[in-house]
């Protein structure tokens, strides 16, 4: 760590050692014994969804007042005016801190669109929404794929119309209608980023605009939306007529793909880098040495084939993560590791699903109520969803080999003629 | 030198251009021809000037045995680049194993014999461990060492010798009455026969030795090779992973290369997603590779307790990632590639060598098992 840094390190532990103990050795781990669930996905009733959530809500507060809310920000909003770097070096050291989970807070509204309003928000709008967001006071959620815009998110078709304003062409208020899904911590949020198009005549990544909505407006419905594992952590958002002043919108108009760009530039930065947890934890060398031995598979020499498959994955997905951690508080550039990283975890937890069910046998299929056996089917139903959400394998792909490897793009995709003349699901051509 | 700073950038850079120079395509195929021969199989002159102008010998070896004392993190740069070339030469023989084992042995006396040899290029050095069952452990040899007037004698047969027909310096493991210990014998010395085995990989001769009451010298205790293998089969996965981290890394770069530039049905054949995610599925794997090779450099020089787990990791991570990325190479290059002129196969060869080198997926899962203490 650069020296210049220590000064600081000393004050986050200062802060840290002031508000909050430290993260209690764990336990050493004995087969039935604790809580034997294996969650990906948030799956608490919803009074303790929200005592976590006001927990982190009050975290984030402390923080704040301390000078830790926003490290990295500039501090006319609020902000510490310190690097991505010290940013680093905070997240770092809280992990050994027994914290609440703010993951609600800052994945997207923090981490994503925060940066998004300050590099396009115009001033009134970053005057009211920064400093309450930072605050903990204002949930923000992203409001961008929609049922006809997954992988292709330039094919969105929600509408933006934008009234006159005080009899003038222009300037006034805008009329947003449509349908958003997958959208987590929508019913959560105070505030929404929506993508609309604004102009229909042109290709489809030039008629795109970009607006902050505020979610409890008229016309703003969330409906949460069931997933095959049971759970509902995104949801469906209909917009049906609602206003949006002028003030809120992001960027130019039409000029809204950039801003997006701006937020998922920022998403590559925090997705992929889970290396703790109830699942990370549940999958420990550890943990699944017990498992085998407590079902009388640890002599089988094709399961002990398959768990050091596993683990050693595992392993060099932690090195990456590491490497790459260490080369960021170095300051150099992070390259391709965080989309290997986000495609290995997917990959590794998927198979690590498939490698407990083979190892359990039937006592996946149904639950004989052993402790530590039927539970992990919540992993193995929530796996599917990692390599769709976040950017589906394929399109990972694709961005790995198009910029990393130089590979061109596919020929043939339509990228210049107006957005009403290109082809859609379901259409008659 | 740390990671991600300037000197480790120069050296790869250096040894990149060095390499260029002397290891390019018509070279290896050259160093190739000779191998099934004694004394062939690298070109001596390159080993030379790898010593001389590079000091690439000495790198990793303490300054009191003539080394620039540097670590095995630098050491992973140069076989990365040595393994990206298909580099024939006695490095990884004489540097990783031969001197390791010195090392490891703890024996001062030997080190201060024959590693200034080794540090300064003069010496060519090998380790016959495996016999005819390839196996690396220490436990299932067979070869006797018997005590004379003079010191020790060996007698019996090693196999899978790498570099074993033209090295000046052979390190044997043997049984004694105390178990297996490690001894040096003189490439030259009388009883000892050395016949060039044929290869799957032309790349890297291996030789069988037979000892016929060859003088020997104890190097470190007696019955002490268990332990000292064990360290020294750590510190040769780590550096057999960084070969194959730089030739995976060297697959890639040719199969990103030729589907930039192949026109088939009128357009280049990586604007195809089934070729263009195969070279990601590469490019995933070749990071990974890199990822636990260095890593696992890094935690040998800092000394810490997960180089066990680190190494056992490298030798799976690589081990799978060169297998793939070579196999894969050859078909995103179709029919070009399985031609004798094309060098994808020297790859492939490479790459199957090296996993199985050490024992495989056989061995190598049950040691990462072992390594974690589960």
């Amino acid at each position: 760590m650069p020296e210049d840094l220590l000064p600081f390190t000393r004050e986050v532990r200062e802060f840290l050692d002031a508000h909050a103990p430290r993260a209690a050795e764990r336990a050493a781990f004995r087969w039935g014994e604790g809580d034997d669930r294996v969650a990906y996905f948030g799956a608490d009733p919803p009074e303790v969804e929200e005592r976590k959530l006001q927990a982190a809500r009050d975290w984030q507060r402390t923080r704040y007042a301390s000078g830790f809310g926003w490290i990295s920000g500039p501090p006319e909003y609020g902000g510490r005016g310190l690097t991505p770097v010290h940013e680093l070096v905070y997240d770092g050291i809280e992990s050994e801190y027994d914290v609440p989970d703010t993951g609600t807070l800052s994945v997207i509204g923090l981490g994503m669109i925060g940066p998004t309003i300050l590099a396009h928000g115009q001033q009134a709008v970053k005057d009211r929404y920064l400093p309450a967001m930072y605050l903990g006071d204002v949930i923000a959620c992203q409001l961008f794929s929609e049922p006809e815009a997954g992988s292709d998110l330039a094919s969105l078709q929600t509408r933006a119309v934008q009234m006159k304003g005080d009899g003038e062409v222009g300037g006034g208020e805008w009329i947003l209608e449509g349908q958003k899904v997958w959208t987590s911590v929508a019913q959560h949020s105070q505030i929404g980023m929506a993508l609309c198009r604004t102009d229909p005549d042109a290709p489809k990544h030039k008629g795109i605009t970009a607006f902050l909505v505020d979610m409890s407006a008229p016309g703003v419905d969330v409906r949460p939306l069931r997933q095959m594992s049971g759970g509902s952590d995104f949801n469906e958002v209909f917009l049906s007529g609602v206003r949006v002043p002028d003030d809120h919108r992001l960027g130019e108009v039409n000029g809204g793909w950039r801003v997006a760009l701006t937020t998922l530039m920022n998403e590559r930065a925090t997705v992929g880098s889970e290396g703790s947890g109830p699942v990370a934890e549940a999958l420990s060398a550890e943990r699944l040495s017990a498992l085998m031995r407590a079902t009388w598979t640890w002599d089988d020499r094709a399961l002990r084939r398959d768990l050091s498959e596993l683990l050693a994955d595992m392993l060099a997905t932690g090195y990456l993560n590491a490497r790459a951690f260490r080369r960021m508080q170095a300051g150099v550039a992070p390259g391709p590791e965080m989309s290997v990283a986000k495609l290995m975890y997917a990959q590794n937890l998927t198979r690590a699903a498939h490698f407990v069910s083979r190892v359990l046998g039937p006592r996946i299929i149904a639950d004989t109520g052993e402790w530590g056996t039927y539970a992990w089917t919540e992993l193995l139903l929530a796996t599917p969803a990692l390599r769709i959400l976040g950017g589906t394998e394929e399109i990972m792909k694709n961005i790995l080999a198009e910029r990393v490897l130089g590979l061109p793009k596919e020929p043939g995709i339509d990228t210049t003629s107006p957005f009403r003349a290109l082809p859609k699901s379901g259409g008659a051509s | 030198m740390n990671e991600g700073k300037e000197e480790l950038d120069e050296l790869r850079e250096a040894v990149r251009e060095f390499l260029a120079a002397k290891s390019g395509e018509s070279a290896v195929r050259a160093a190739m021809k000779g191998a099934g021969e004694v004394g062939g199989g690298y070109d001596p002159a390159v080993w030379d000037q790898m010593a001389r102008q590079l000091r690439l010998p000495g790198l990793a070896l303490p300054s009191e045995y003539g080394g620039d004392g540097f670590g095995l993190t630098e050491l992973e740069v140069v076989l990365e680049e040595m393994g990206a070339a298909l580099l024939c030469s006695p490095f990884f023989a004489t540097v990783v194993l031969a001197a390791q084992a010195l090392l490891a042995s703890a024996d001062e006396a030997a080190c201060a014999r024959y590693l200034p040899g080794i540090a300064a290029g003069r010496t060519i050095a090998t380790l016959a461990a495996a016999e005819g069952h390839a196996s690396w452990d220490p436990a299932m040899v067979a070869a006797r060492a018997s005590r004379t007037a003079e010191g020790w004698e060996l007698s019996g047969k090693k196999s899978f010798v790498i570099d074993g027909a033209i090295a000046d310096l052979v390190l044997v493991v043997a049984r004694s009455t105390a178990g297996p210990g490690l001894f040096a014998v003189d490439g030259g010395a009388p009883g000892l026969r050395a016949e060039p085995m044929t290869t799957l990989d032309p790349t890297r001769p291996m030789a069988t030795l037979t000892f016929d009451q060859v003088p020997a010298v104890l190097v470190g205790a007696e019955g002490q090779a268990g332990r000292l293998m064990s360290r020294v089969l750590d510190l040769a996965c780590v550096a057999l992973a960084a070969e194959q981290a730089g030739g995976a890394r060297r697959c890639l770069e040719m199969s990103a290369g030729y589907a930039r530039t192949r026109f088939q049905f009128g357009r280049p054949i990586g604007s195809f997603q089934a070729v263009k995610h195969k070279c990601a599925d590469m490019l995933v794997r070749v990071e990974l590779a890199e990822a636990t090779a260095r890593e696992a450099a890094r935690l040998a020089d800092e000394a810490a307790a997960e180089f066990g787990v680190a190494a056992a990791t490298a030798h799976i991570c690589c081990s799978q990632a060169y297998l793939f990325a070579a196999a894969e190479n050859i078909q995103v290059h179709g029919g070009i590639g399985f031609t004798w002129e094309h060098p994808a196969h020297l790859y492939f060869r490479r790459a199957k060598s090296c996993e199985l080198l050490f024992g495989g997926p056989a061995v190598y899962h049950e040691r990462l098992l072992d390594r974690l203490g589960i």
